[in-house]
């Protein structure tokens, strides 16, 4: 990776070393919590220093949300002690925290939308700018927040609505928020902010900006860190911890370690050569089509757009957050309608979709927010299992349900995927997020489908997790299931697929062969989503022949060769 | 995988065993509420604890039962129906004038009934296909439904000639209980059934509890809420013509007091007007609880107007202790 020397050679820039500045901002000692019989951390111990980064990497479940509620003081521990800068530290709620300096970007988007930018950068700060009592002074919170986002780096009106900015962007103000309030308006000079997975949502576009962020924070603050994405850990982090079933296992530092050994720490055991079982990709498909979609039109002034897919291949659907990535998927399940085309599933005619007709012939649809869309957390996990077939497998046609039949259905999938803790009556929310995503597959597998959607499928799972749904699609494509998988997560969509289209704005910009033996590079995927598709003779990869070099041109012959 | 995987040990008490350890514990607090009224009213009123007294309540509960049955479902799938009231006067209005052009008899009940269920359907057709708030619609039937109603009855009440008809509601089939009550009972028992062991029952859970998560899953989420208010509009049919028997008339005061009282029931039962958390069972005790101390109070000679402030308060005070407590959500 080529920033990766870049960051490393951040702590010789900075004015003088951490370690001989003044110790450690936070201690933290014997840390542990259980809820009921539950022990989610055990005896946590763990130091950041001052301007520093520090990472906590865990599979899901390994207690890093929890370690975050303490110290954000949203809970307090069973047992243990906290020292800030030096001192006693037990916030006995979050807002006492944050008066201690310690500010927080939850994994959940926190901001108000229908508010402008500037209310929400000093959301519970109007104190500050009020003058006899009541009286707002707006300007001056314009001002205060204006400085706030250059600070940040960001290209924000703060007098816009929130809303009126994407995912990207909000989330890059929350972030922006956490780091820097602290400092311009409380006063707080050696502010600790806590990161929960602040990167899942970003655009690469506002990746970097979030990087160099980073690095102006360190210069007089710390950053605490929960990722999953360990390349990323790997290049930000000065210390990296790793948990696992709520213990502390190992401290390292990104130079003695690597992305493999690091994996090996979090799941006891080394990363299997072939993560996403490459070997097993199908090389011949059938002729016959297990979907096929024509003229379909997603955004309201994009092209329109038409795909096949065969029984057995996965075809991976890869762009930026704003490329409607995932409206396509939606609109060939027919979860929502789109604003033009049509779709046949196997052998069926072409006809305007929808899910619930397209789940009766054979198509599964998994979508991305899986709190909102995926299942009901309150709901038992029979419950959300059997949601995608009470039409037909769990009721007759008088209508009754066939409670018995459920249980059991639901009970044989936890088995045969390992879904840990889960039982036919327990509550969703009591999962953890990779067992949650397991059952809404078993929801599917159960339907024996012919075609599956997937919209990042292993958003929040962690890794182990991760890999065990990698190969239920093997097993799936080895019997000839047609997946369409949708990810912002290059390297699943390199290594997963067959084939991959790169959208913009609604339309396919590419369309790029990925077979076992020659699989694109993250850099030529990268090139396509923020290549100009606008420009007559774009200087990036060629967008109208996607397959510049002989290498990856090679095999898409072969392909064809072989049916 | 052998045989059993997870003995559960069942023997032939287990149903009955399972039935009341299924029995949720968020359920003992209204039952508490109703014997606490119970034994309050028994001692402060002579007349409270008589069998005489126990027919006249449960000819009064009945009417409200029914009607809060199907209106359940419709507070179980996250939406609401206000004009339940104005169906069973509309309905009411509609049966006392059939009554008097043709004699069908026996046949007004499923007549009553169907005419209930095309109202529903008209509000949930506007629901559904209008895409407005249940809230909207329904405030909007409210007045439709009675106005006509109201220009049917011409303002005054209304008596049937059809020799026979009352004795569907104030029979007394079994000893004691007044027919009217038995079917109550026996539509709560169906209606219970269908809430826990058909599709229809499963949907209205789920449309409730996460009505996106079933769309995306496939669920035919329109369709079924079209069939939720139509039997909603069944029951208060079927109310209303009991109701009519019973009182040997429509008249304009006719399901007035429902559209409170209902809605009152299905909270305090334990029915949550969020979605998806509740079921026809509870309201079986909300009613009861209404019911008792509406007949309770009036017995102490408790005025109209403190009865008001009562009830109003026991149906605060009811959501208020059951709600989860800490449950920090955003409420509206």
């Amino acid at each position: 990776m080529s920033s990766r020397s870049e960051w490393n050679s951040i702590p010789a820039q900075r004015p003088g070393d951490a370690a001989h500045t003044g110790g450690n901002l936070l201690e933290v000692r014997n840390l542990s919590k259980s809820y009921g019989p539950v022990q989610v951390i055990s005896d946590v111990s763990f130091d950041v220093p001052r301007r520093s980064v520090v990472t906590l990497v865990g599979e899901n479940g390994a207690g890093k949300s929890t370690i975050f509620n303490i110290l954000s003081g949203l809970t307090a521990p069973d047992h243990g002690t906290l020292h800030l800068a030096g001192a006693p530290y037990s916030p006995p709620s979050h807002r006492a925290a944050v008066a201690q300096g310690i500010t927080r970007v939850f994994q959940e988007q926190s901001l108000v939308q229908n508010v402008p930018v500037y209310e929400n950068l000093l959301l519970g700060e109007e104190a500050r700018f009020t003058r006899f009592g009541q009286w707002v002074d707006r300007d001056a919170m314009i001002r205060a927040a204006r400085e706030i986002v250059s600070d940040a780096g960001l290209d924000v009106d703060v007098r816009r609505k929130t809303g009126d900015y994407d995912f990207s962007t909000r989330q890059s103000i929350e972030i922006a928020r956490a780091c820097l309030t602290p400092k311009l308006l409380r006063g707080v000079t050696e502010p600790l902010v806590l990161l929960d997975e602040p990167t899942s949502a970003l655009d690469r576009r506002d990746e970097e900006s979030f990087f160099s962020l980073v690095r102006k924070i360190r210069q007089y603050g710390s950053l605490l860190f929960v990722s999953h994405r360990l390349t990323e850990v790997l290049e930000i982090s000065d210390v990296i911890y790793v948990l696992k079933d709520g213990e502390m296992v190992t401290r390292v530092t990104p130079q003695e370690t690597d992305e493999h050994r690091l994996h090996g720490f979090m799941v006891g055991r080394e990363r299997a050569t072939d993560y996403y079982y490459e070997n097993r990709q199908q090389t011949t498909l059938p002729v016959t089509p297990a979907l096929r979609a024509e003229g379909l039109r997603v955004l309201a002034d994009g092209p329109e757009i038409s795909l096949e897919i065969r029984p057995g291949e996965i075809l991976g659907i890869g762009g930026l957050l704003d490329s409607g990535k995932s409206r396509l998927g939606k609109a060939i399940a027919g979860v929502i309608r789109p604003l033009a085309g049509q779709v046949a599933i196997g052998n069926g005619p072409l006809r305007r979709p929808d899910i619930g007709r397209a789940t009766r012939e054979g198509l599964g649809y998994i979508p991305a927010e899986r709190l909102a869309e995926g299942i009901i957390p309150s709901f038992p996990t029979a419950w959300n299992f059997s949601t995608g077939s009470g039409g037909d497998l769990f009721s007759n046609r008088f209508g009754i349900w066939h409670g018995r039949k459920e249980r059991r259905a639901v009970r044989s999938h936890i088995d045969t995927l390992a879904i840990r803790s889960a039982t036919p009556d327990l509550a969703m929310s009591r999962l953890s997020g990779g067992n949650q995503q397991k059952v809404v597959l078993a929801r599917w597998l159960e339907r024996k489908p012919d075609v599956l959607i997937l919209d990042n499928p292993t958003r929040g799972v962690d890794a182990g997790a991760k890999q065990e749904i990698y190969r239920v699609l093997r097993d799936l494509t080895d019997q000839g299931v047609a997946i369409i998988l949708i990810t912002d997560e290059l390297l699943e969509l390199i290594g997963l697929s067959n084939r991959i289209l790169i959208l913009q704005h609604g339309g396919v910009v590419a369309e790029v062969p990925a077979p076992a033996d020659a699989k694109p590079s993250e850099q030529t995927l990268v090139g396509l989503m923020l290549s100009d598709p606008g420009q007559a003779a774009p200087p990036a990869p060629p967008v109208a022949a996607p397959a510049p070099d002989a290498q990856t041109a090679a095999p898409e012959t072969q392909l064809e060769a072989a049916e | 995988m052998t045989t059993a995987p997870h003995p559960e040990g069942r023997t032939f008490l287990s149903p009955l065993t399972g039935l009341f350890a299924k029995v949720e514990t968020s359920l003992w607090f209204p039952i508490g509420v109703v014997l606490a009224l119970f034994v309050f009213f028994s001692f402060a009123t002579d007349s409270f604890a008589t069998l005489r007294n126990f027919s006249a309540v449960s000819g009064q509960a009945a009417t409200l039962l029914i009607v809060c049955l199907g209106a359940t479902f419709i507070v179980l799938m996250g939406s609401i129906d206000l004009s339940v009231g104005a169906i069973v006067l509309l309905v009411g209005a509609v049966s006392v004038s059939v009554l008097n052009a043709l004699n069908i008899g026996w046949l007004m009940i499923p007549f009553a009934a169907l005419v209930g269920a095309g109202l529903g359907l008209v509000n949930g057709l506007i629901y559904t296909r209008g895409k407005i708030p249940s809230f909207i619609v329904t405030l909007g039937t409210l007045s439709v439904f009675s106005g006509i109603a109201l220009t049917l009855l011409d303002g005054r009440a209304i008596q049937f000639n059809a020799p026979g008809l009352e004795n569907i509601s104030i029979g007394q089939w079994i000893p004691r209980l007044p027919n009217i009550a038995l079917w109550a009972i026996l539509a709560w028992v169906v209606l219970v059934v269908i809430g826990s062991r058909t599709r229809f029952g499963r949907y209205m859970y789920l449309i409730g509890g996460g009505e996106q998560v079933a769309r995306t899953a496939g669920v035919p989420v329109e369709r079924y809420k079209l069939y939720a208010f139509a039997l909603s509009g069944l029951l208060a049919g079927f109310g209303a013509i009991l109701a009519v028997a019973r009182l040997g008339a429509a008249g304009p005061s006719l399901g007035s007091d429902l559209l409170l009282n209902s809605l009152a029931a299905i909270v305090v039962g334990g029915t949550s007007l969020a979605g998806g958390v509740g079921g026809v069972h509870r309201t079986l005790i909300g009613v009861l609880i209404i019911a008792i101390l509406d007949n309770g109070l009036n017995l102490m000679g408790v005025s109209q107007f403190l009865q008001m402030i009562i009830k109003g308060l026991v149906v605060i005070a009811a959501v208020l202790v059951s709600r989860k407590s800490g449950a920090d959500q955003v409420i509206k």
